[in-house]
Parts: C-alpha cells; sequence; structure tokens
C-alpha cells in the first residue's frame, strides 16, 4: 500500500515553463534605481516595488516608508535563454549592488509571480 | 461649510445600507460633516476597469480621512485587493482594532479591553510570491527595521495618550530569528522612549492560547501582519463576533475607519445586517477628529439600545432592520438630549 508522501508525489504534474524575466533586488541609498531604455538588451524594467509598494512607474505618496532595497523587474522583450540571464546580471553588476535575483517563468502560460500594489 | 469633510465608501453587497444607517446615526449626533461619497470594489471594476478608480484615491488624500463599508475580494483572481491597495498607496502602517466587552452581548470574560496595533504594509503581505518551480511557490516574508520601529512607536504613543498601562510585542523571534528578531529588536528600542509604560513579548502561540483562556490579562498588542491578521480575528469572536468589531487604518497623515467584515453579498439589498461595526468604527472615527462628546453620546445610545434587546437585529435575537436599529439609537440619543 502507497504511504501519503508516495500518493502525494504521484500527483505532481509537469508544466509547460517559458522563461520570460527575472526579478532583481537592487540595494541603494540613492532612492529609486533608474534605467535607460535598451541599457540592459532585452531586459526591460516593468516595475520597481519597494516593501512590496510599486514605486515606479505611477504615482508614490510621499508619505510612503521606503527603505534601501528595491525589487526591479525586468521582463523579457523577445525569447531568451539562461546564458542571456547570466550576461545580464554581469551588466547589470558593473553599476548596481543587488542581493538576489529571481528568474520569473510563465508555467503552462501562466504567470509564476505576483504583481506589485 | 462643513466642520469636517469625510470621504465616505460605501463599498458592496450589504455595505451601503449599512453606511446610510451609520450615517444617519452620525448626522444625528450633530456632527457637522460634510460626507464625500466614493465608490471602490468589484462594482468599479466593471464601470471602470479597476477596483479603486483615481477619484477614490484624490477623495482621501484630500480629506484625509475616510468612512468605509466592506469590500469583496476576489479570490484566486489576478485583481489586487481593493482594501490592501488602499493600505499601500496611503502607507496606512497601523490597524488598530480594538475589542471590549459590550454589556449586552453575553460573554463568558469578566474583562476584555484590548486594543490590538497590526503593522499593515509588510510582513508575507509585501505581494512578493513567486512559483520558484513546478512544484514549489515561495512567499518572501519582508520586515523592515523603519516599519517595525514605527508600529511599536505608534502603538507606545497611542497607549500613553489614551491611558493604557500595557504594551506587549507578539512575535515568533524563537523560530524565525531574523524577521520576527528585528520586529522585536525594534519594539524594544522604541520602548525605551516610553519608561512609563510596561512593555513585554510574548510568543504568537502561546499569546493565541492565553487569549481564549483568559483575554483579561492583555492590554495593547503589537503584531506584525500576519500574526496580526489572525488574531484580531479571534479577539474580535471573544467580544462576539465581527459584526460588532470595528477597525482603523492610519498613516502619519490619513486615517480609513472600517468594520473588518465581509459585505455580505446573499443579504444585499434586505436590510438585516448588522451596521454596529461600521458604526463602532463611526465613533472611532469620531474621537479621532476630536469630536469625542458625539462618539460617547452614540456609543451610550447604541448600548442602551442594545441592553434593551427590543429592536436589534437578527444576530443578537432580535427581527429589526438595519434602518430601524439606527432609528432606535437616534431616538435614545434624544431621549437622552432632553
Amino acid at each position: 500500500m502507497p504511504t501519503f508522501t508516495q500518493d502525494a508525489i504521484a500527483t505532481k504534474k509537469k508544466k509547460q515553463i517559458e522563461l520570460v524575466g527575472v526579478d532583481l533586488y537592487i540595494i541603494t541609498d540613492k532612492g529609486i534605481p533608474q534605467f535607460a531604455d535598451g541599457e540592459f538588451g532585452p531586459f526591460k524594467c516593468e516595475f520597481i516595488s519597494n516593501r512590496g509598494t510599486k514605486v515606479w512607474p505611477g504615482f508614490v505618496s510621499p508619505d510612503l516608508l521606503m527603505v534601501n532595497w528595491y525589487r526591479c523587474r525586468f521582463m523579457a522583450t523577445k525569447p531568451i535563454k539562461d546564458h542571456e540571464v547570466a550576461d545580464f546580471l554581469v551588466q547589470l553588476s558593473k553599476k548596481w549592488e543587488w542581493s538576489a535575483a529571481q528568474k520569473l517563468w510563465n508555467y503552462d502560460g501562466e504567470a509564476g509571480y505576483s504583481k506589485a500594489y | 461649510m462643513a466642520t469636517h469633510v469625510v470621504t465616505m465608501i460605501p463599498g458592496e453587497g450589504t455595505g451601503p445600507e449599512i453606511c446610510e444607517a451609520v450615517r444617519m446615526v452620525i448626522d444625528a449626533s450633530g456632527v457637522d460633516i460634510k460626507w464625500e461619497y466614493e465608490d471602490i470594489g468589484l462594482d468599479c471594476l466593471e464601470k471602470h476597469g479597476t477596483l479603486l478608480p483615481e477619484k477614490t484615491i484624490q477623495s482621501i488624500a484630500k480629506n484625509k480621512v475616510a468612512l468605509k463599508g466592506p469590500t469583496t475580494t476576489p479570490i484566486g483572481t489576478g485583481h489586487k485587493s481593493a482594501n490592501v491597495t488602499l493600505r499601500k498607496v496611503f502607507d496606512l502602517y497601523a490597524n488598530v482594532r480594538p475589542v471590549r466587552l459590550i454589556p449586552a452581548l453575553k460573554r463568558p470574560w469578566d474583562k476584555l479591553d484590548i486594543i490590538n496595533f497590526r503593522e499593515n504594509t509588510e510582513d508575507s503581505y509585501a505581494a512578493i510570491e513567486h512559483m520558484v518551480s513546478d512544484e514549489v511557490a515561495q512567499c518572501l516574508k519582508v520586515i523592515t527595521w523603519p516599519g517595525s520601529y514605527r508600529i511599536a512607536d505608534f502603538a507606545l504613543k497611542w497607549a500613553r495618550d489614551n491611558g493604557r498601562k500595557k504594551v506587549y510585542c507578539v512575535h515568533k523571534a524563537n523560530i524565525m530569528k531574523m524577521t520576527d528578531g528585528l520586529f522585536l529588536e525594534a519594539f524594544r528600542e522604541a520602548a525605551k522612549k516610553y519608561p512609563d509604560i510596561e512593555t513585554g513579548d510574548i510568543i504568537v502561540d502561546n499569546c493565541s492560547m492565553q487569549l481564549v483562556r483568559n483575554p483579561g490579562q492583555f492590554d495593547c498588542l503589537v503584531l506584525p501582519n500576519l500574526y496580526g491578521d489572525i488574531l484580531t480575528d479571534l479577539c474580535a469572536g471573544l467580544m462576539g463576533g465581527l459584526g460588532f468589531a470595528p477597525g482603523a487604518n492610519v498613516g502619519d497623515n490619513c486615517a480609513i475607519f472600517e468594520a473588518v467584515h465581509g459585505s455580505a453579498p446573499k443579504y444585499a439589498g434586505q436590510k438585516k445586517v448588522n451596521p454596529s461595526a461600521v458604526l463602532i468604527s463611526g465613533i472611532m472615527m469620531l474621537r479621532w477628529l476630536g469630536e469625542k462628546e458625539a462618539a460617547d453620546r452614540i456609543e451610550k445610545a447604541m448600548y442602551a439600545v442594545l441592553e434593551e434587546g427590543k429592536t436589534v437585529t437578527y444576530d443578537v435575537g432580535g427581527t429589526a432592520k438595519t434602518d430601524e436599529y439606527a432609528k432606535a439609537i437616534i431616538d435614545k440619543m434624544r431621549k437622552t438630549a432632553n
């Protein structure tokens, strides 16, 4: 008789995975990071959030508490491979200090990442 | 010109009928308020393509105070909660949730008078979630020093200003040593400014158990977002349910007062839902606006109507409609005044 663990493993479903971007966590005391159009090839900054609140583009309350840690979402403007993410990080490291990068994938065509408020 | 201008957001489901009843009571108290009605929620999504229209945001930004009815948050869709968005946009970092015994509600406690201060903007509510493989979901729990310090400072100051004696920090720093550890450290730092207030800390699981065994031992609690979300509802249960649980979301320059219950869409239009939670939130708002006398008058009349039990809603054993209950409170206020 299968165990609960074996039953659970048997329910796993493989999904079609597509790499579509990167969330990059930048540390800076100089305010909201700014990136030039085309600065990072196929990676275009879609939004920046701080403590989960979107701070670019659009309205930012002057009262908003911000810390020196920004989530910058870079979406690919064309189909990309892993090595392009590595190249992107090398380029970005020349200007910015970052704490972590999280690849963004679609699973069976659905986003596997949350939006920012 | 009115003394106060307040943004009124009736919300959805039973929200409009509840808010209308509450407006009637507040207006009858003699306070001079001009109400600016604005929309929010699923109806707005159909009408304006957004749960939270810009016009609503601008009204709150201008008036700096709002009274809000319940809204519906779509589950499992791509839409963000309008409530959470409001908190983020205005950085309403303090969710203030008082619970106390209401004389007419028979509860098994000798004493229940707790003010919960829930951090409202970070923790695992920072909306940073990823499917990091097709088998694994991950949510970042974001705790920051300034975010933790200011909620602690806010709670301690509120306690001092309102004659409270004891403020405890609720955490799980024995396991989450970095995140909850930082929250606790910031609380301890802020507490140094308030030597006249007794401060301490309690682990969240023990706090839960103590709350249901002996809630009278607690005075003020400061909690990170997730524990606060859960324990404030637990405290509402101690009080008698969400029907009487008020709340306020407060930032440095703006405050939104609201009930914490849902919009109960199945009862919409029937005028049978108890408006007390929004009314008590309105009472909190009046005190916030400096209208203490009117707040006390409404509260006293509401308690008296509940105590009599003749004109109360179905959830507390009566048959009165929402507006009939409100009119009974207004009559009681007028009789007391005469």
